[in-house]
């Protein structure tokens, strides 16, 4: 008997499985479908992960207190996921699948400009309202798409807040060096750090990109020690910021400040680095200790929202988590405003929505991204993540500036 | 002037390391042709089992290369064994496909395991260093690189005085011949892939000292390990270490690229993989088997 072909068609059909796990779904008359294709496998898994989190934990507060209200009636919702395996193509076409095969009545975001941007393509020619909370490249929001809206604050502003508080410390810092990834979110992060440091004075002695799949930035860091810059900022995502980090701690760089676009905010970050992660500072969407008075529908506060969260998760909610059930959030209002599951009275409901939640107030301009809600900035003191920017929210004062390497 | 130095030291140290990665890669694709999509997954699983060993038993990474070692290599052993022996004779394309699968299931599994966190292997240490006329040498990397030449020094004297490995580049010559004096095929085979997946786990080893870890990290690896292999010379230990240092001084020289055509700023470090991939095609041109190839019949 030969079992060859049989056996390898087993081995495919396993991959095949394992590759794009998905969950049953009623797709009943009384439920509110939602779907989403995340970064489940790949370089962004773990902030695919934390994105799932914030959608998942949204849901079941919905459902245990009886779910939406449209029009008279009270739907349960439900979400269906695909893992777009952090690639942007698969992205648009798992999105596709929802909405056509699977008649998903919304789309939430997946992590990543990349991958949004090309869900945002979809979802335009589908007429399929999306709500994002993890892609603030505004390459999404500069080509008149109608379809879709972001939670959080745009891409240029993350690493304001770090210059700023470089800019008030006495002494001030006077240089900075930018190391970006080459993806869009990372570049338009460098854009915005570089053109806000030369509107206040900050001069830039260093900006460079590297690859995504860079392996080694060895010689970047040697390039950047030799302007020897007051404040190191990077803008990419989790992955390198450790590497960049451990590059700087191998090539001796010693700088006043070293800022981060996505890193300090995750655990990971510490874990990987341990000591070495101290002082290190990152700019944020959220933290929970800013301070709004949410309205009726959802935790008020971000204090709460972020006991009931470790409560359910064990570990403390990151801005990825926050911002993604912020997506949620955004939804729950425009349907309920909107009064009907229609996808153009939703979409009309969103453009018109102005609401203040546990993550900030969620309103949109006119190209679908929220420019009313300001960053917040963390860092982490003695391997803890606190908010120190801006003044009114800071937990304790900045620790300005940092120590040598081996001393923290 | 300092800086070019540096650089070039930046190149070697990181040369080191994608040397070992493509040497277990080279082995399989020259012995065996098989283009081993799995090779990445398998030096994620290296750098893992040296994340393990290191969280759950402190002990360090160095001293857990031989470990790495005889996991993967078992486990290389009994996939060729149950699994690619299926499919030996087979076309490229059937390979290629069986590997892809064998490598979305490992990465799978190992996000089963461990989760998609991302972890770091930091030892005391870790990013010190020490300076030698203006150059900044972490200490790390450098005995990552001595490891990277030791392992290179013995797989080739292993292949050129064990009987084994005299079998084994036999077999890479002519099949057939092999058979007649007495060469077991499959055995050698299961020994090759077993040896490139074990290759592949200490290069994970020396990976995770550097760099961080995440079931997804092998990609890169992967598609920098076929390159330097082409680069250097398939099948052969000095080709794998030419070309794996060769590709680290390019990638290395290339970041410093800077400069403008007309209102179009260019920066060389986000043209890395480009740079390194342009003197692969030069290389190519002029020696269509690589630096350190030769030409089959």
């Amino acid at each position: 008997m030969n079992l060859r072909p049989l056996a390898a068609l087993g081995i495919v059909a396993l991959c095949a499985s394992l590759a794009a796990p998905s969950a049953p779904v009623s797709a009943a008359g009384d439920t509110i479908l939602f779907g989403s294709a995340v970064s489940l496998t790949g370089s962004l898994t773990k902030e695919g992960h934390l994105t799932q989190e914030g959608y998942e934990f949204w849901k079941t507060y919905t459902n245990a207190h009886g779910g939406i209200k449209v029009g008279g009636k009270t739907y349960k919702v439900d979400i269906k996921y695909y893992d777009d395996e952090s690639k942007p193509a698969t992205a648009a076409s798992l999105a596709e699948r929802l909405i056509d095969q699977d008649h998903v009545n919304f789309i939430l975001g997946p992590y990543g400009s990349g991958t949004a941007f090309t869900v945002a393509q979809m979802v335009e020619r589908k007429k399929i309202p999306m709500v994002e909370g993890n892609g603030a490249a505004e390459k999404i929001f500069s080509q008149g798409f109608k379809y879709t809206f972001a939670v959080l604050s745009p891409a240029k502003r993350y690493l304001e807040g770090v210059l700023d508080i470089g800019k008030h410390q006495k002494p001030a810092a006077q240089t900075v060096a930018i190391t970006a990834a080459s993806d869009s979110f990372s570049q338009e992060v460098a854009q915005g750090a570089a053109e806000w440091a030369a509107a206040h004075g900050i001069k830039v002695v260093y900006n460079n990109k590297y690859p995504e799949t860079a392996t080694d930035v060895s010689s970047i860091i040697s390039a950047l020690k030799a302007t020897n810059p007051d404040i190191i900022l990077n803008a990419g995502h989790l992955n390198d910021a450790v590497l960049v980090h451990k590059a700087l701690k191998e090539q001796n760089v010693l700088a006043k400040m070293y800022g981060y676009s996505v890193g300090p905010d995750t655990p990971d970050f510490t874990n990987s680095l341990g000591k070495d992660a101290n002082d290190v500072l990152g700019g944020a969407q959220w933290s929970d200790a800013v301070k709004y008075h949410g309205d009726p529908g959802f935790y008020s506060s971000a204090k709460d929202y972020a006991k009931a969260f470790e409560g359910a998760y064990h570990h403390r909610p990151d801005y990825h988590n926050a911002e993604s059930t912020a997506a949620c959030l955004a939804f729950q209002y425009a349907i309920q405003a909107a009064g009907s599951l229609d996808p153009e009275k939703v979409r009309d409901a969103l453009a018109k929505l102005d609401k203040t939640t546990f993550f900030g107030i969620l309103k949109f301009d006119s190209r679908g991204i929220n420019v009313y809600k300001p960053m917040v900035v963390n860092q982490i003191q003695n391997g803890r993540l606190v908010t120190v920017y801006p003044p009114g929210l800071a937990e304790a004062k900045v620790k300005y500036p940092a120590p040598p390497w081996g001393q923290r | 002037m300092h800086l070019l130095a540096q650089d070039l030291v930046n190149g070697i140290l990181a040369g080191g390391i994608l040397a070992v990665v493509a040497l277990g890669f080279s082995l399989v694709w020259g012995i065996m042709n098989i283009i081993n999509l799995a090779h990445g997954a398998f030096v994620m699983l290296g750098a893992y089992v040296t994340w393990q060993l290191f969280t759950s038993f402190h002990l360090d990474p160095f001293l857990s290369l031989p470990i790495s070692f005889v996991v993967l290599f078992v486990l290389g052993y009994l996939i060729q064994r149950f699994i690619i022996n299926w499919v030996a004779r087979a076309p490229v394309l059937t390979t290629f496909l069986l590997t892809f699968g064998l490598s979305l299931l490992v990465v799978n599994i190992a996000l089963l395991i461990w989760t998609g966190d991302t972890r770091g292997v930091t030892t005391a240490y870790s990013g010190s260093n020490f300076t030698i006329g203006g150059i900044t040498v972490p200490w790390a990397k450098l005995y990552t690189l001595i490891a990277a030449l030791v392992i290179t020094g013995v797989m080739y004297v292993w292949l050129h005085r064990s009987k084994t490995g005299r079998a084994i580049r036999a077999t890479s010559m002519d099949i057939g011949a092999a058979q007649l004096a007495g060469v077991r095929v499959a055995q050698i085979y299961s020994i090759v892939f077993g040896l490139g997946a074990g290759l592949a786990g200490v290069a994970g080893t020396l990976v995770s000292l550097s760099y961080s870890l995440n079931p997804a990290m092998g990609q890169p690896f992967l598609i920098k390990g076929f390159v330097v292999c082409v680069l250097g010379g398939l099948g052969s230990v000095e080709g794998a270490l030419v070309g794996g240092l060769t590709y680290g001084i390019v990638e290395s020289f290339a970041s410093q690229l800077d400069f403008s055509i007309g209102s179009q700023h260019i920066s060389g470090a986000g043209l890395q993989d480009a740079v390194a991939l342009v003197v692969l095609l030069v290389v190519l041109i002029f020696r269509p088997t690589g630096i350190m190839g030769r030409a089959t019949a």
